[in-house]
C-alpha cells in the first residue's frame, strides 16, 4: 500500500493528456481540409470515379476482380434506387475515404502506417504497412483497398503513370488522399509567392473532373471558405453520423421536387 | 508435469544428441549469418557506391572548379537564390534537371572543340541522340523530394551562402569532384536529421507520396 509520500514523488500526469485520436478536431494553425458532396447535384456520371483512376495510378479494374470484389477504386458511386418502377428514382452517392476526425481506422493499426495529419488528413504511409488488413476491416465506408496483386497495365497505358504518385505494390493498403500531392504542390506554390492558400485553389482530381460541381473541396478551419459554408446547409448530414467518426465530408441531402411542397425548408 | 512433456519428445541416445546438435549450431550460424551481413549493411546506410561511368567524362572540376560557371547556370530546374523569377530559372521544377545537348553547345560549338570528349556532344548534337548520362542521386519513388523549399530554407538558414555552397549541403564539393558521386547517405534518417535541426516539418504526409 502506498503512502502519501510515495504518491506525492509520482509525476503528475495532465488532466487533458488524451489520445490523439480522442479530439476529432484539434486545434491547428493550419488548414483541416475537408469536402461536401451535393447529392442535389450529382449525376452519377462517374468522371469523378474516372479522374482518380488516373491520377492516382490505380490499375484497371477487370471484370474478375470487381466479381471478386477485390476492385479497386478510391472513390466510388453508390447508386440506390427509391420506390417502385415506374415511379423508381435513382440516387447517387459517392463515396471516399471520409478522413474521418475520430478514424477507426488510425487506432487499429499495428504499425502506425495510417495516422492523422496536422492538415486534418486521414494519410496512409504505404512503406510502413504491411498488410495486416486491420485498417480496412475497421473502416465502416469500406474505402480502404488492399492490393492483392501487382498493379499491371496494359501498354501504353503504362506510359501515362502521375509521376507525383507512387504505384503501390502488392500487399499493402491504398485509399484516397484527398490527392495529397495536389495539396501540396499548391501549398509550396503558395509559399514560394508568400500568401496563404487560396480557397478553391487546392483541388483534388474528382472535384476538378466533376462537371456540375457537385464535390467542392477546401479549408474548413476557414471559415469564410465555399467548404464551411456549404457545411452548415440545412441539407448537411454525415454519412454513418451515429458512429461518431467525425468524417471530413459532409453530404447535401437531394432536393426533391415532389417533396418541396410538403417541406417549406429544402435548405436550397 | 515435467514428465509428460518429456514424454511428448522423440528418446534419443546422446550420439544422436551432438549430431543433432552440431547440425543445428551450423544452420544457425547460416541464418545468423545473413542477418548480421544485413545489419552491417544497414549501419553503413545509404546507397553509395562511388561515382558510376558515365558515356562522356564531363568534368565538374574543370566546369565549376575553373569555369566559375552557376549550378543553375546548366541544371535550370532549381531556383536562384534571392531570384525567384528570372528567365534562368523561370519554370522551377521539382528536379534539377540535366541540362540538354543544346545547352552545352552554346559554349561547346567555340570552346574547346578539338577536345575528344567534346567532339562526342558535337557528334549527339548533330544527329540528334540525347546523351545517355547516368544519374547520380536517386531518391526511391515513394519519396517527393522538391529542390525548390529545400533551396529556399537552406538560403534563409545561411543567408552568406552562395547557390553553390547551397548545393553542396547535400551533394558535397561538385566544384572539386572530376566524377560526380554521391556523398550523403539522403536515406530517411539523413533526411530526418536535417529537417530535425532546422525544425522543419517531419510529418510523414510531406515527404511520402
Amino acid at each position: 500500500m502506498a503512502s502519501a509520500t510515495d504518491t506525492a514523488e509520482l509525476p503528475v500526469v495532465a488532466a487533458a493528456a488524451t489520445l490523439p485520436t480522442d479530439d476529432p478536431h484539434p486545434e491547428t494553425d493550419g488548414h483541416r481540409w475537408g469536402m461536401v458532396i451535393d447529392g442535389d447535384k450529382c449525376t452519377g456520371c462517374q468522371a469523378c470515379v474516372v479522374a482518380c483512376q488516373s491520377e492516382n495510378n490505380l490499375a484497371l479494374n477487370e471484370e474478375n476482380r470487381v466479381i471478386e470484389r477485390r476492385a479497386k477504386t478510391w472513390i466510388r458511386i453508390e447508386r440506390y434506387w427509391e420506390g417502385e418502377w415506374p415511379n423508381a428514382k435513382a440516387r447517387f452517392l459517392p463515396v471516399l475515404c471520409q478522413h474521418c476526425g475520430n478514424a477507426p481506422c488510425e487506432t487499429v493499426c499495428p504499425v502506425w502506417a495510417t495516422y492523422h495529419n496536422p492538415d486534418g488528413l486521414n494519410v496512409q504511409v504505404y512503406n510502413r504497412c504491411i498488410g495486416t488488413r486491420f485498417c480496412a476491416n475497421a473502416c465502416p465506408y469500406s474505402v480502404r483497398y488492399f492490393n492483392f496483386w501487382e498493379p499491371e497495365w496494359p501498354s501504353p497505358m503504362d506510359r501515362q503513370l502521375n509521376p507525383d504518385v507512387t504505384v503501390r505494390t502488392k500487399g499493402i493498403v491504398e485509399k484516397c488522399t484527398f490527392c495529397i500531392h495536389r495539396i501540396n504542390r499548391t501549398k509550396r506554390q503558395a509559399d514560394r509567392d508568400g500568401r496563404p492558400v487560396a480557397d478553391g485553389e487546392v483541388e483534388p482530381a474528382c472535384v476538378q473532373a466533376c462537371p456540375t460541381t457537385a464535390l467542392v473541396f477546401g479549408d474548413l478551419n476557414d471559415s469564410e471558405s465555399k467548404v464551411s459554408e456549404l457545411s452548415h446547409s440545412k441539407r448537411a448530414y454525415s454519412l454513418l453520423d451515429a458512429l461518431g467518426t467525425a468524417p471530413a465530408i459532409t453530404y447535401l441531402k437531394k432536393v426533391d421536387p415532389s417533396h418541396v411542397d410538403e417541406h417549406e425548408e429544402h435548405g436550397h | 508435469m515435467l514428465d509428460s512433456f518429456r514424454a511428448l519428445l522423440p528418446r534419443l541416445s546422446p550420439k544422436q544428441l551432438i549430431v543433432i546438435s552440431g547440425l543445428g549450431a551450423v544452420l544457425g550460424g547460416g541464418a545468423i549469418a545473413p542477418v548480421i551481413l544485413l545489419i552491417v549493411l544497414g549501419a553503413m546506410g545509404g546507397t553509395i557506391t562511388g561515382p558510376p561511368e558515365q558515356p562522356i567524362a564531363f568534368d565538374h572540376s574543370v566546369h565549376v572548379g575553373k569555369a566559375g560557371i552557376a549550378c543553375e547556370f546548366c541544371h535550370r530546374g532549381i531556383p536562384v537564390v534571392g531570384d525567384t523569377q528570372t528567365a534562368m530559372s523561370a519554370p522551377v521544377s521539382a528536379a534539377a534537371t540535366i541540362p540538354s545537348v543544346e545547352q552545352c553547345m552554346f559554349c561547346h560549338a567555340v570552346v574547346a572543340t578539338n577536345s575528344p570528349e567534346v567532339q562526342k556532344i558535337r557528334a549527339a548534337w548533330e544527329t540528334g541522340t540525347p546523351i545517355d548520362w547516368v544519374r547520380v542521386h536517386r531518391l526511391p519513388d515513394h519519396v517527393d523530394f522538391v529542390h525548390d523549399p529545400h533551396i529556399r530554407a537552406l538560403a534563409e538558414i545561411h543567408p552568406s551562402f552562395t547557390t553553390a555552397q547551397i548545393c553542396a549541403t547535400c551533394h558535397g564539393d561538385v566544384a572539386s569532384m572530376t566524377e560526380v558521386e554521391q556523398v550523403r547517405a539522403l536515406n530517411m534518417g539523413d533526411c530526418q536529421g536535417c529537417h530535425r535541426e532546422n525544425s522543419a516539418p517531419l510529418d510523414c504526409a510531406v515527404c511520402h507520396k
